[in-house]
């Protein structure tokens, strides 16, 4: 059966959306419930889940504004294994030819190619450390079948569809972003029921040899992992032949003590309708880019001697010239004039006075740079980019606030690529977007430092001699000490204030 | 009123689906255009027809078999007023016992016609006219099949007749002509031909039951020959008339040959069920059928978000426990579970005698598929339990993967098949091998001894009582 995929209602005032990405490409095949495209509104993204598995067809494209209800996609032939209907109920006077054949895997022709991901931002290549499969293997959707590695992280390369694998990256290579790993032969119909193995024809394994069902989960645990997500790859089966129990799936989660209280659970789960004060949790895999995350967040505390200082600014200077100049600005250059271009300007003024604060180490030496790249932090629903604005110091504030335009835009839309996301030399993240008073920033290694913005609150401050309102952020700079003394960085943060609350500064150099 | 789930139609997938709703905390109503609740299966389908299968095979026992098991009792007659009233009965019981368990349940009963108003509005025109309108944040379509007719003769109701009005016959055929080998058309076939009429049964393709494993339909034919049925295989059937008192049918054979002409007091017409959605107003929430089904997602929804449909009227066998699997399936997604249907094994049940069960792939289906598989038998005849009971008809057959023994295909045609495929079905939702069944103790004597002893002989050719 194909289906058509229709934008769903997502929201009483909604009325149309604009497909911001494809996440399968036209002729993927799809699992039921894989995310197949994200969509936005002028309320909010949603991600758009395939309602049948098969084979993707686009019909709108990236970017298109589209209203409820149009048929962006569709989704062709059920990729589901054929089912089998071993009695209809009469049989119908046409010319069967018994449904055989379309019972069992079968290769669809479809072939997968799978290609190296982009596991984090400053990875450009991988070496393929191990083949957990081999050449011409049956291998199922969401299987580990290789370990990869890269300068920063191993990771785990899952399958990207059921099939026949075939090689194309031998062990040890060594590919760019983007290069072929391997293709796969997708089949349909294996996976459930029974593994239709291709390969189990050629391995002769010896009759009784049961572990053809490990990592089988029984009905009830089958159900049971599906609700905890928990692929079924992931629980280790203590049943007959690594057969997967409803127990093991009971035990999968760590909540449930001790059996006395899962099975309670259990109980509450089938019988109970939206149960009150329930204590659910919820188990997924890291992805690999969240765990490279991971492993570098914790590497820098552990590399580097970081320590934050903070100060304070009043904005109101800056806002003044941006109220007066706000019209005028966006008039001449077509790009509003945020706070940015103030914050990149004075840190690269006051990069050049502190070049340690924009340098970084390489084992034993350190490297100066008489340029400054500015990493700036955008999130995006995918999790925070750093994109780099380059040579900052030779830009305008104009030219500044386009480019930060440009590559926020990019990142939310996740078409930055790696070369726009290394590089930089000093970084700006701005926590105040999210209301932050107060933080202290990682840094972005190899990079010394980092600068911490934060909100802008009216706060009671003193000036010659009395109490006056003023708006007020608190800065943050976070800095490696193994290269930055604390003189440099305090003094550092202190000009970078210095030209905040006196803009005249930027442009006189003083 | 308003609900947070309605379901249209009351057969097994229907009422199975409001009971789980209901389990769930939902506020759940159901819609049934008949005046009993149960739907096909219960009303004029799976029940009905078992309860005469029963009260028919009593008779050719008493008639045929008791003599040698040493009971001497004058010759017995079919009283098939009495065998159609006991039938009506047992219907009644069942019927009643759904609404008894929609009260239970706190299951808002609507008896009319359910019609869309729009996707969560629902018209209700009951039989004297009377009409109700409810709303429902999700509704469930159950609206089950009804029998398909010959384009060129449609059902008249008194010669050329349904499974329904078989079901009710004031009087034994003398000859029942059956348009269809299949389930429906073996099973009330049979029914007729114990009783003493004459049954022939003309079928399109080749074999009987042309559904399920070649090897079944071929014994299917062997034993009931035996109840003096004939069979027309590879027949097209041409014409069918009713004459008044008779009725006439044409057929040709597929491959060519004489038309041939058989004379009958009634035809039962059984090639088929279609979908049912006459009057539910699917135009007013923009579904389309397809080949008369609802088109569904895995989820068995429909391309309207809060509207689902299960059973017979949507793809997939047509049969009540696949229907009630779907109805608890949709159900518990709606309470936010994630359950899951195997189709691969939905069994398929003959209940005829010997009944003809089975599960999972078929051998035409492997060989299709170019699997690698191996088969295991084992006959009836020769298992003790068989002999006491004098009922020798029968075999086993297990299909197994070559290499890793998965059991792939369970076959049975024999006494109490229905039964045992139960069995079957478990092991292979455990993905068992032929010789985990082989190694598990079956009580002795048994019926399903055999299936044990087929997974002997599947594995390695070592069945011990052959
Ligand atoms: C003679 C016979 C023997 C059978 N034997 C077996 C067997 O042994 N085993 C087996 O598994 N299956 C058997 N079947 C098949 C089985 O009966 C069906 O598969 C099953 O009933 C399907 O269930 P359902 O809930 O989808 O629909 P149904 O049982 O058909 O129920 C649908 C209900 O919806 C009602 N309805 C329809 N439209 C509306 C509307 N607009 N508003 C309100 N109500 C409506 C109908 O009146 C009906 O009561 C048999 C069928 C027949 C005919």
């Amino acid at each position: 059966m194909s289906q058509q995929v229709k934008v769903p209602s997502v929201g009483e005032s909604i009325t149309e959306v604009t497909i911001s990405n494809w996440l399968k490409k036209d002729g993927d095949v799809v699992k039921l419930d894989e995310v197949i495209a994200e969509l936005e509104s002028d309320k909010a993204t949603f991600e758009l889940p395939a309602p049948q598995a098969g084979v993707l067809k686009i019909s709108k494209q990236k970017g298109e504004t589209v209203p409820i209800g149009t048929v962006i996609c569709e989704i062709q032939g059920d990729g589901k294994p054929a089912e089998v209907q071993p009695a209809a109920q009469e049989s119908k006077p046409k010319p069967a030819a018994p449904a055989a054949g379309s019972a069992l895997a079968k290769a669809t022709g479809a072939v997968k190619e799978m290609k190296v991901p982009a596991v984090g931002e400053s990875i450009t290549e991988v070496t393929i450390s191990t083949w957990l499969k081999k050449d011409g293997d049956l291998v199922k959707l969401d299987e580990v079948i290789a370990e990869v590695e890269s300068d920063k992280a191993t990771f785990e390369l899952p399958a990207e569809a059921t099939g026949i694998l075939r090689i194309v990256a031998k062990e040890k290579t060594t590919l760019p972003i983007g290069g072929l790993i391997c293709k796969i032969e997708v089949m349909e119909g294996a996976g459930e029921g029974s593994v239709a193995s291709a390969a189990s024809a050629s391995t002769a394994a010896s009759v009784g040899d049961a572990n053809y069902a490990a990592g089988h989960p029984s009905p009830a645990a089958a159900k049971m992992l599906d609700e905890k997500g928990i692929p079924a790859s992931q629980v280790s089966g203590t049943g007959p032949g690594g057969r997967i129990t409803k127990e093991d799936a009971m035990k999968t989660q760590p909540a449930a003590p001790e059996p006395k209280t899962a099975a309670a659970t259990t109980t509450a789960a089938t019988t109970g309708a939206p149960a009150q004060g329930s204590k659910g949790e919820r188990r997924e895999k890291m992805t690999s880019l969240r765990k490279t995350i991971a492993r570098r967040l914790v590497a820098v505390k552990n590399e580097t001697a970081m320590l934050t200082t903070f100060n304070e600014v009043d904005m109101k200077p800056v806002m003044d010239l941006r109220s007066k100049y706000k019209e005028s600005f966006k008039e001449k250059y077509g790009v509003g004039l945020g706070f940015m271009s103030f914050f990149t300007k004075a840190v690269c003024a006051a990069l050049k006075e502190f070049p340690a604060v924009n340098a970084s180490i390489d084992k034993d030496e350190v490297i100066y740079h008489d340029y400054c790249d500015i990493s700036i932090a955008v999130s995006t629903p995918r999790g925070l980019v750093v994109p780099v604005i380059r040579n900052a110091e030779t830009l305008t504030f104009a030219q500044i606030e386009s480019e930060v335009v440009r590559l926020a835009t990019r990142g939310r839309d996740g078409k930055l690529s790696i070369e726009e996301m290394t590089g930089g030399t000093f970084s700006i993240t701005n926590g105040g977007v999210f209301g932050s008073m107060l933080s202290t920033p990682i840094i972005n290694p190899p990079q010394s430092a980092i600068l911490g913005m934060h909100n802008i609150v009216e706060r009671p401050v003193v000036k010659n001699g009395e109490i006056v309102v003023r708006p007020i952020m608190y800065l943050a700079l976070s800095y490696d000490h193994r290269i930055v003394d604390g003189r440099e960085s305090v003094s550092f943060l202190v000009r970078v204030k210095e030209m905040l609350e006196d803009p005249g500064r930027l442009i006189l150099g003083v | 009123m308003q609900y947070n789930v309605t379901v249209i139609g009351s057969g097994p997938g229907g009422y199975v689906a409001a009971i789980r709703c209901a389990q769930l905390g939902f506020k759940t109503s159901i819609i049934e255009k008949y005046d009993t609740l149960g739907g096909t299966c219960l009303n004029v389908g799976c029940i009905p027809s078992k309860a005469l299968l029963d009260s028919s095979e009593h008779f050719i026992n008493a008639k045929e078999h008791f003599k040698e098991h040493g009971i001497d009792i004058p010759d017995p007659k079919v009283n098939l007023s009495q065998m159609i009233r006991r039938k009506g009965e047992v219907v009644k019981a069942n019927v009643d016992g759904i609404a008894f368990l929609m009260k239970k349940n706190k299951i808002d009963v609507y008896k009319g016609v359910g019609s869309f108003v729009d996707k969560n509005t629902i018209k209700i025109t009951s039989g004297d006219g009377k009409e109700t309108t409810i709303t429902s944040e999700k509704v469930i379509i159950a609206t089950g099949s009804k029998p398909t007719a010959l384009p060129f003769a449609p059902f008249d109701k008194k010669r050329i007749i349904s499974s329904t009005e078989t079901l009710e016959l004031k009087e034994i055929p003398k000859h029942l002509i059956v348009v269809g080998g299949g389930v429906i058309g073996m099973e009330l076939g049979s029914v007729y031909a114990r009783l003493g009429a004459k049954v022939s049964v003309v079928e399109f393709l080749d074999s009987l039951i042309p559904t399920m494993d070649g090897t079944l339909g071929k014994e299917l034919m062997k034993v009931t020959k035996k109840l003096g049925m004939e069979f027309y295989l590879g027949h097209k059937v041409t014409s069918v008339e009713n004459k008044g008192k008779e009725v006439l049918l044409k057929a040709e054979p597929k491959s060519g040959g004489q038309p041939i002409e058989l004379k009958g007091d009634y035809c039962l017409v059984s090639v088929g069920r279609r979908p049912y959605t006459e009057g539910l107003g699917l135009d007013k929430v923009g579904i389309e059928t397809v080949k008369g089904q609802i088109p569904v997602d895995d989820h068995l929804r429909t391309k309207v978000e809060n509207i689902y449909a299960i059973g017979d009227v949507v793809r997939g066998a047509m049969l009540a426990h696949k229907a009630e699997e779907e109805g608890v399936m949709v159900a518990e997604q709606l309470a936010g579970q994630k359950p899951h249907i195997n189709y691969l094994l939905i069994p398929g049940v003959v209940y005829t005698w010997p009944e003809v069960a089975s599960v999972g792939y078929t051998e035409e289906q492997l060989k299709g598929a170019g699997r690698a598989y191996k088969t295991g038998s084992f006959p009836y005849k020769a298992l003790g339990r068989a002999r006491a009971s004098m009922d020798l008809d029968g075999l086993v057959k297990i299909l197994a993967d070559k290499t890793t023994d998965e059991i792939l295909g369970i076959h049975i045609i024999g006494a109490r098949a229905a039964d045992m495929i139960a069995a079957g079905v478990t092991a292979m939702e455990f993905r068992a091998s032929a010789e985990d069944i082989a190694r598990t103790s079956h009580a002795h004597p048994t019926y399903m001894e055999a299936v044990k002893e087929a997974c002997l002989a599947a594995t390695g050719n070592r069945a011990i009582h052959i």
